[in-house]
């Protein structure tokens, strides 16, 4: 398989997987979309190891490499944060008298725990671990000479 | 890390294509490590100096001052 037919498939899965969320939201069944996305992520790693002409040396995977410790580097700060800040919030939650106890309208709920919260602050930061692999990447490939020119 | 890879390649009659393809990396990272923007590995080297039947010495420089700013 040539690489472009490679990218080629991969639009028309990305395509395909919101059609999927689409419908997902539509019927009301989220394991559909999570379901379907996984699948969809086996079945491009088993086409990319088909791929013929990716030309992937020692300068490529070290760059790879650098951009992966350091996207993960700074996620885990920023993950660790949120969760430092959610336990927070759990922990104010007073533990007496018992939460089932207390009225429905009167409970406190921590609002960073809240279920539609969470899976924006999720998406927010997963959507920011992409700009900041794409951009360390950018960066690490021109530090090891990706785009030098040469009057060769 | 300094290295004579342009001039054995000139020597050689050698393009960059065809010794990224003698030694199984692309041509960017020849040219790469002629402009000194990437340190090889040992394993690179020394197909670098065994394609130009030389030793490593003879085509890799140390160089400790670039030492620190190679360093990340």
């Amino acid at each position: 398989m040539k690489r472009n037919t490679f990218y080629l498939i991969g639009g028309f899965a990305a395509v395909i997987l919101l059609a999927i969320f689409w419908y997902s939201d539509e019927t009301h069944t989220p394991l559909l979309i999570t379901i379907a996305f996984l699948v969809a992520v086996v079945l491009l790693y088993f086409m990319r190891k088909r791929v013929k002409d990716f030309a992937e040396d020692e300068r490529a995977a070290r760059i790879t490499e650098k951009a992966a410790l350091r996207t993960l580097q700074v996620f885990w700060v920023l993950f660790c944060a949120f969760s430092i800040g959610a336990i927070a919030q759990i922990l104010q939650e007073p533990s007496f008298p018992p939460r089932e106890l207390v009225p429905v309208a009167q409970r406190h709920t921590p609002e960073i725990l809240h279920l539609r919260s969470l899976g924006y602050v999720q998406l927010g930061l997963l959507c920011l671990t992409i700009f900041l692999y794409v951009g360390f990447r950018l960066y690490y490939a021109r530090k090891y000479g990706e785009w030098e020119t040469d009057e060769e | 890390m300094k290295n004579k890879i342009k001039v054995y390649r000139a020597m050689h009659d050698l393009t960059q294509e065809d010794l990224a393809k003698a030694i199984g990396v692309t041509r960017q990272t020849i040219l790469a490590i002629e402009k000194e923007k990437y340190i090889p590995s040992l394993d690179l080297a020394f197909r670098i100096a065994r394609h130009f039947n030389v030793s490593i010495e003879e085509i890799f420089q140390y160089d400790e001052e670039a030492r620190t700013v190679a360093v990340d």
